[in-house]
């Protein structure tokens, strides 16, 4: 708790919350004027839409990674690791503490872009509205699901390589995640090959938490049971990024 | 029928033969150690294993052989103690410091002419190891006994600093079990319990007032 109490303050002073808010919750409201949307007025609230989930995708990627990385070094760098597990406070506990004090900080940003797609976005035909609701609620809940546990493998990752390491694989692993796996699909259906269908397999398909598709075309939200199964995916794809960030976590740097 | 803890009880134990090291043997204990409440310091040359022996009993590392108890609950303050450059030290005592400590906390703050309104990352090496300090020692607990460990507080401390502090300690030392290691630059200060580590043992300086300069002959 104490160390949950000290990130949170930590996360504070830095200041870059008011940043990260702020985009969250301009950004969406103007971009969408940058662009010619008088030849198609209707195209606004869809592409605001678009523009909160991205600017959360890029929130979630660039400051809740680097914060998560950031962290995870200074605790075993700082002796503050050390200090916390010396009372008794367990590899577990201060991973957790840390990391949930960085996921606090990523919800309201999730909120803002829900908020924005249902106030500002939001279709006015009752039967889309409905569906909208749900695949935003949809949406928020697979993006925490997909950006949670790359935070506890980066302050993991940190707290025993470093924040490089602890930023870059995260991040990598999400950006081939959302995209990178796609193209290896589209090989693997062009020519077979056994080592990529493997590579495909064991692959994060983190692109199917990004709904941003069916908000723009109006797609309507996942079935319950193609969303139940996604959440199955994700939860078992947490457990084992969660027990790879667990076992790699450390309170004290490497080096003596 | 619970029986109340003698909160103000804190103990460790050394019992001879106690290994300590990273994987190979650095220094053994050659007589059993007992350890009350007080303050108890730790004087070696560089490398002996002042640190390594407070780790061990800190439980940060492993021992090599041998048994050790600790009564108590431990804190351990490394010289390499710091927090993040953007916090105060007042930010850094409302997180981890008690609210019913936290004025004392100021008060010592202010004795120790600590700006808790600066940030961390612009404070002095030694108004750093002051915020270290401070939170270590107003994170007591007032319903199980105290044991602190301290690896080289008083180094970047000037003399009113580590007077202030030597005063604390001895009004608390009832309270409280410090072990605290040394550097030798400091012949004057009365060292009445102290532990050496030389020549690979461990072993108790006798207690009595002495001082740092008595012990210097000891010490390889």
């Amino acid at each position: 708790m104490d160390l949950f109490r000290l990130t949170l303050s930590t996360l504070i002073a830095r200041k870059m919350w008011i940043v990260v808010f702020l985009s969250a919750l301009l950004l969406p409201m103007v971009l969408p004027y940058f662009v010619p949307y008088e030849t198609n007025v209707k195209l606004l609230e869809p592409a605001r839409a678009q523009t909160a989930w991205t600017v959360t995708w890029l929130l979630g990627i660039m400051w809740t990674l680097s914060q998560a990385a950031r962290f995870g070094d200074s605790n075993s760098r700082t002796g503050i690791g050390a200090y916390f597990r010396s009372q008794g406070c367990g590899p577990l506990k201060q991973i957790f503490g840390m990391w949930s004090a960085i996921m606090l900080f990523l919800l309201p940003v999730v909120a803002v872009a829900v908020l924005i797609c249902l106030l500002f976005a939001m279709p006015s035909d009752a039967k889309e509205a409905s569906m909208w609701v749900a695949t935003n609620l949809q949406f928020a809940v697979l993006f925490l699901l997909t950006i949670g546990p790359l935070a506890l493998l980066g302050v993991g990752l940190a707290s025993r390589f470093g924040s490089l390491v602890g930023y870059v694989v995260p991040t990598a692993l999400c950006l081939y995640g959302l995209y990178g796996v796609g193209y290896v699909g589209m090989t693997i259906k062009l020519r077979d090959n056994p080592l990529l269908e493997w590579v495909y397999a064991l692959s994060p398909q983190y692109h199917l938490a990004d709904l941003t598709p069916r908000l723009i075309f109006k797609m309507g939200n996942l079935p319950s049971a193609d969303f139940l199964s996604y959440v199955a995916y994700f939860a078992a794809v947490t457990l084992v990024i969660g027990s790879f960030a667990t076992l790699l976590f450390r309170t004290d740097p490497l080096r003596h | 029928m619970s029986k109340t803890p003698d909160v103000s009880s804190a103990a460790v134990n050394l019992s001879e033969g106690l290994g300590i090291g990273y994987g190979s043997l650095l220094a053994e204990v050659t007589e059993d150690i007992p350890l009350e409440n007080g303050t108890h310091y730790l004087l070696a040359r560089n490398g002996r294993g002042k640190t390594t022996l407070l780790k061990t009993l800190a439980g940060l590392l492993k021992k090599v052989g041998g048994q050790y108890e600790t009564i108590g609950r431990c804190q351990f303050v490394g010289d390499d103690l710091s927090f993040d450059r953007e916090l105060t030290p007042k930010r850094i005592f409302s997180a981890l410091v008690p609210s019913a400590r936290r004025t004392d906390a100021l008060d010592m703050a202010d004795s120790l002419e600590l700006d808790v309104r600066k940030h961390f990352g612009k404070l002095s090496f030694g108004n750093r190891k002051k915020v270290g300090l401070i939170v270590a020692e107003f994170r007591l607990r007032d319903d199980e006994p105290n044991i602190i460990f301290y690896d080289e507080p008083f180094t970047g401390l000037d003399t009113p600093g580590r007077e202030a502090v030597r005063s604390r300690w001895i009004d608390t030392e009832e309270d409280v079990l410090r072990i605290v290691s040394c550097h030798p630059d400091f012949d004057a200060l009365e060292m009445p319990k102290a532990l050496l580590i030389t020549d690979g043992k461990i072993f108790r300086g006798g207690d009595g007032a002495r001082t740092w300069a008595d012990f210097k002959d000891l010490l390889n």
